[in-house]
């Protein structure tokens, strides 16, 4: 997975490799430089070789410098594009797959992915050339101080790879703490949030003392966690300091008698100061990428799993664009569960004709909605066949079949963009008397142009909020405009205002006319919209006919209705 | 004043001023741990800023000198100065959370204690989200400062102040020269913080409007399959994307930019001290130990520096934090209890005497309403949305104080009562049940603190739910997740009903239900509901007009004004306000009873 995303950078990975080859060299060779200014320069002092030597040393930093810009940058360009194609390649597979994967799947879950994980991956990514530049320094600066005195560079060098140890052991301590810590704070946020947010029922019931103490344990969790973390912090910080501060003294009191003992010039013994400086850095590095390494290789995991799901419902080989016909849907023994075990449709056998409005209607549980989606075939049914026009919608083009079939969800999505966009979801280029046409048949037109933009209305978190029944109704004239052989209405006008829902029911039977249609509807005045009725109890069809005829005949189906009647007012009252 | 927001704020220097003041006396009682803290760091810095000089010391004075003894006490001198230094920072660290994270402690609570004596009115004016972030990404902007910026801030700060002072005083010729670098790097550092502050904003947002297009195409990816619109939401979510990639790479541009100029400048800066301090060595104006030195310490000097100028915009983001909590610790609470308030009596005439009442300097809600509502009778508001239904309700619990006019309960005005007893004889059921994390007996005892289990189970028998409690998992212990996630709407209501049984109120102030439940739990929430009526005084917000139809009363409000109020009987013969919103209700619905105002709310 990361090998793939690293193509498209191949040019960035190879200045990265180039330059950080370059930038070793050179910062390398500055201490070196700095030894021959002194020992040929200084001490004893020569003048033009001390200019010389101090000329070369400002030229090299200046290399230095151009090669450091150049790594950092190649470094992030060629992390940040793998996070970002990462990440398009993730959502762009999030949307193709199948409802049951999403009925399982928690938004925040998959956002994390999506954000921290493919951050940490990226985070992985950048330090792999930089860490690999300062690997190769490390050993170069060990090469170099060997050569130059072996028993001291053994001896100064001593302490450093214990920084390294310190360093990643430090970080694997501290990984699980400050998880803890954001699970503490995530607990003072939770209370704090419950609170405001109840804060009526609060006040109202003067429960502000109980919260209060809720809190109070909250933030002692917090502070207990976090003075652990300082003490972590405590024993390592400074560690980062001494070690290489005991190098340096080494090099002082060890180098000091070398040179003393004619083994060693005061200009190496410098340079050697100069050396373990350097390699401060790049330890503390390899440290942090050891700890990374084990959190990227977590995260990619998580993507992978992700990517790794394949889509259940897609074109079959075979699958062919969709015959002409009328829209006659028809369910020939379907059965299907949404788990298994659950069966929610036993051997279903429906025919909706064409051209003909059918009223789904059944207590919750029924399998209304599992109807409607199986039309469309956001499922594929376990056993047995959905038709239209005389093909299994298996061996229709997905495309083509949702094209031909338009469903309108009870719980209605609006995209945060404008009125007329979020009409013309399926043919944005719609013109705009399309667009007004379907509003208006949706009964929605009236409340549109009343908005402070008409349709150019932004909708959303930053714009315009609508009520329910308005979001019902701009989301049925989305399936207006799209023309569907098949409209399917999920209870699709729960939320509109029954007073103004026979202005839309007035509106809904000219769509209707002539369109096969399918409604879920509890009121009886929706239901009494269709030209049948069909009354499902237990995954099956009880019984069918017309409204009056079922409300003759069929005690169970006034029993299921009066429960709707029920859920949208009658006798809620004291 | 409304809370600044969570942009950040330029400050002022009285409003500095006031944050250290005010930070001071939060600080007070650890006086003695910040003396402890002052010592540690300064002990550390101390320490840090020794070792170059004892470099020095062993090369001028042992090395060249050939004193071996000279060597040795640099040595010496050395590990100390090291040793100390590690204690002390080991120390300091310790100190610094220990009164940093008290500090903090003390912070939340009271600025969370504080938040809950808020009244209503000033929740009104400001949206949750915004006051959840004082607490949450404030405090936690403050923790980040005390966990690991603080204490490098001072200590890198001691560092190179005593460096350059140590620097000055080995040779003011190679000072000069090295400080003629410094301005450049201060330079580079104020243009680093400007530019990559604003490329940080940018930032920000590209991440932020990223988020929300990933959080959209999941929330809809049912309706994108349905409408065939894949390749068009993938197409606009690459749009945000590459956005976002382009703002990571101009923050990097940036700091490609700066930070190889502050690694040439230190570059440079050890090149001109070898090449002018060797040729002031030969002069006898420096020794090779001062050159060394240098070398040294500046290698060491520019960490701190570009440690500080980011140590610097935390510390402005902390003050603003700070800005933030204090202007909400300034808040004032408005409705408070004054001294000597008396308890309620538990049954009582609820009398609204003359009220108006207007949202903050908002045009007037209610004028000059009055209405008295008999002990056991029950009320019924009706009106269309924003008439002023729901704010009468409110008065009536005091949720707010009324602008002029009186709200009283058994001739004792509300004003004067105390908070605990009106909170006892006044109970407010809203439209959702709400439930806090914890377990169902902890929701319930909200009603009653200190109420017994023979209480709390003789509460859900009188409202006849037993069946339903026990079938809880765990009964009452059953677990109560945030906001009650894991129990479904009539549930929640069922135990906000037991709630308010338990308090055993005089008087019920209740705004009814608009959205529906599942059929078999609605008929259950609904004979719940009748039996925690029985023998109350009942205020009802009336969405519905068989609710009104069924009140011993009818109060219509129209406009802030009470419009008329009589029985239904009485006001439907009248013909007035009341007959005709009937009448078109009547008319718009043939065959269910229906909500006469549009009851569906905004959503998110």
């Amino acid at each position: 997975m990361m090998r793939r995303a690293l193509r498209p950078s191949r040019r960035w990975i190879a200045v990265g490799i180039l330059t950080a080859l370059g930038w070793t060299a050179a910062k390398v060779s500055v201490p070196l430089l700095a030894q021959r200014a002194i020992d040929e320069g200084i001490d004893p002092y020569d003048g033009d070789s001390l200019l010389r030597w101090t000329l070369v040393i400002g030229a090299v930093t200046l290399v230095v410098a151009v090669f450091t810009a150049f790594r950092r940058y190649a470094a992030f360009a060629i992390s940040l594009r793998a996070e970002t194609d990462l990440r398009r390649q993730l959502f762009a597979h999030l949307q193709r797959l199948h409802f049951a994967y999403h009925d399982r799947a928690q938004t925040g879950e998959l956002m994390s992915r999506a954000n921290t994980d493919l951050r940490q991956i990226q985070l992985f990514l950048v330090f792999v050339p930089i860490a690999g530049a300062n690997l190769v320094m490390i050993l170069g600066v060990a090469g170099v101080l060997l050569s130059i005195n072996a028993t001291l560079a053994l001896l100064a060098l001593a302490p450093l790879p214990l920084l390294n140890l310190a360093a990643t052991a430090f970080s694997r301590r501290m990984g699980p703490q400050s998880a803890d810590l954001q699970r503490r704070l995530a607990g003072v946020s939770g209370v704090v949030e419950e609170s405001l947010s109840g804060i009526r029922v609060v006040k109202g019931f003067g429960a502000e003392g109980l919260q209060d103490d809720k809190l109070r344990d909250a933030a002692a969790d917090v502070e207990e966690r976090a003075l652990e973390i300082a003490r972590l912090r405590a024993g390592f910080n400074p560690l980062m300091e001494l070690l290489p501060t005991l190098g340096l003294v080494i090099v002082l009191w060890f180098g000091g008698r070398e040179v003393l003992d004619g083994r060693l010039s005061v200009g190496e013994l410098v340079a050697f100061n100069f050396y373990i400086l350097q390699l401060i850095f790049p330890l503390r590095m390899t440290a942090f990428l050891v700890a990374q390494a084990s959190r990227a290789s977590a995260s990619a995991a998580r993507v992978h799993e992700v990517l790794a799901t394949a889509p259940l419902i897609t074109d079959r080989p075979g699958a062919g664009p969709i015959p002409d016909g009328p829209g006659e849907v028809r369910f020939e023994g379907v059965t299907f569960a949404y788990e298994p075990g659950a069966t929610v449709l036993r051997e279903l056998d429906l025919v909706v004709p064409a051209g003909e409005s059918v009223a789904l209607v059944g207590s919750t549980g029924a399998g209304k909605s599992t109807v409607a989606r199986l039309i469309a075939r956001f499922y594929d049914v376990d056993g047995g066949q959905v038709v239209l026009d005389g093909v299994d919608v298996r061996d229709i083009r997905l495309d083509d079949l949702r094209r031909a079939v338009g469903i309108v969800f009870e719980d209605t999505f609006l995209f945060s963009d404008t009125v007329r966009a979020n009409i013309a979801l399926a043919d944005p280029g719609a013109p705009a008397e399309a667009v007004e046409e379907a509003a208006r048949l949706a009964g929605a037109a009236d409340f549109i142009e009343a908005l402070p933009a008409g349709y150019d209305t932004v909708l959303g978190e930053q714009g315009f909020s609508l009520s329910g029944g308005q979001r019902q109704r701009v989301a049925i004239a989305r399936a207006i405009l799209a023309d569907p052989r098949v409209l399917v209405l999920d209870d699709a006008t729960s939320s509109v205002d029954p007073t103004k829902e026979h202005e839309i029911r007035d509106a809904l039977e000219e769509v209707m006319a002539g369109r096969t249609t399918i409604v879920i509807a509890h009121r009886a005045a929706t239901v009494a919209l269709a030209d049948r009725v069909v009354l499902l109890d237990g995954g099956r069809v009880a019984a069918t006919g017309t409204h009056e005829e079922l409300l003759a005949s069929s005690p169970r189906y006034r029993e299921v209705l009066a429960q709707g009647e029920q859920r949208t007012g009658v006798g809620t009252a004291p | 004043m409304r809370i600044p927001d969570a942009t950040d704020v330029d400050l002022s220097s009285t409003e500095r001023r006031h944050i250290i003041r005010r930070t001071w006396q939060l600080l007070r009682p650890h006086r003695r741990g910040l003396v402890a803290i002052a010592v540690l760091v300064v002990l550390q810095a101390g320490g840090m800023v020794a070792g170059p000089a004892l470099v020095r010391y062993g090369i001028d004075a042992g090395v060249r000198p050939r004193d071996l003894d000279a060597l040795n006490r640099a040595g010496l001198l050395f590990v100390l100065a090291a040793v100390v230094a590690y204690g002390s920072g080991r120390l300091a660290i310790r100190a610094v959370a220990r009164v940093g994270e008290a500090f903090l402690r003390e912070l939340r609570e009271r600025v969370f204690s504080h938040q809950l004596a808020l009244s209503m009115e000033f929740f009104d004016r400001n949206r949750t989200g915004t006051l959840v972030a004082r607490m949450t990404a404030d405090i936690e902007a403050l923790q980040e400062l005390v966990g690991q910026g603080l204490t490098m801030f001072v200590v890198n700060s001691l560092l190179l102040t005593g460096a350059v002072v140590v620097m000055v005083g080995m040779s003011w010729q190679l000072a000069l020269i090295t400080l003629l670098v410094v301005p450049l790097v201060a330079k580079a550092t104020s243009w680093f913080r400007r530019e990559s502050n604003k490329a940080y904003l940018d930032l920000r947002e590209s991440i932020g409007s990223n988020l929300s297009t990933i959080q959209e195409g999941l929330a809809g990816v049912r309706v994108v399959q349905a409408f065939n619109q894949e390749d068009a939401v993938v197409e606009r979510f690459h749009g945000t994307n590459e956005r976002l990639f382009s703002a990571h790479m101009r923050t990097e541009r940036i700091a490609a930019r700066y930070f190889p100029a502050i690694e040439l400048a230190q570059g440079l800066s050890i090149a001109l001290v070898l090449g002018l301090g060797g040729y002031l060595s030969a002069q006898g104006a420096v020794t090779v130990g001062t050159v060394a030195a240098y070398v040294l310490y500046l290698q060491n000097l520019f960490e701190p520096i570009q440690q500080l100028s980011q140590l610097f915009n935390q510390l402005q983001a902390s003050a603003a934090s700070l800005h933030k909590l204090y202007g909400l610790l300034d808040e004032r609470v408005a409705v408070a209890e004054r001294p000597g308030a008396v308890d309620l009596p538990a049954r009582g005439r609820l009398e609204v005497a003359d009220v108006s009442f207007a949202y903050g300097a908002g045009p007037p809600v209610l004028e000059g309403v009055s209405l008295v509502v008999e002990p056991g009778e029950r009320v019924a508001l009706v009106g269309p949305t924003g008439a002023g239904k729901s704010t009468l309700a409110k008065l009536m619990a005091r949720s707010y104080d009324p602008t002029r006019g009186s709200v009283r309960y058994a001739g004792i005005d509300l004003r004067d009562a105390t908070l605990s007893s009106l909170r006892r004889r006044i109970v407010v059921v809203p439209q959702e049940g709400f439930l806090f994390s914890g377990t169902i007996r902890a929701n319930l005892l909200i009603g009653r603190p200190g109420a017994t289990d023979a209480d709390v189970a003789q509460a859900i028998d009188r409202l006849g739910l037993r069946v339903r409690f026990d079938a809880f998992p765990g009964g009452l212990d059953a677990e109560v997740r945030e906001r009650g996630a894991n129990f479904s709407a009539g549930e929640r209501q069922l135990v906000s009903l037991v709630r308010a049984a338990l308090a055993d109120p005089g008087v019920i102030v209740l705004d009814e239900a608009t959205s529906s439940l599942d059929p078999g739990t609605e008929l259950v929430v609904e004979r719940a509901l009748e039996r925690l009526m029985e023998g109350r005084t009942v205020v009802v917000i009336a969405h519905r007009l068989s609710t009104a139809a069924r009140a011993d009363r009818v109060a219509v409000v129209d406009g802030g004004r009470l419009a008329e109020h009589g029985t239904h009987a009485d006001l439907m013969a009248r013909g007035g306000a009341y007959a005709r919103l009937f009448a078109s209700w009547a008319a718009g619905v043939d065959r269910s009873e229906a909500p006469f105002d549009d009851g569906a709310r905004p959503d998110a």
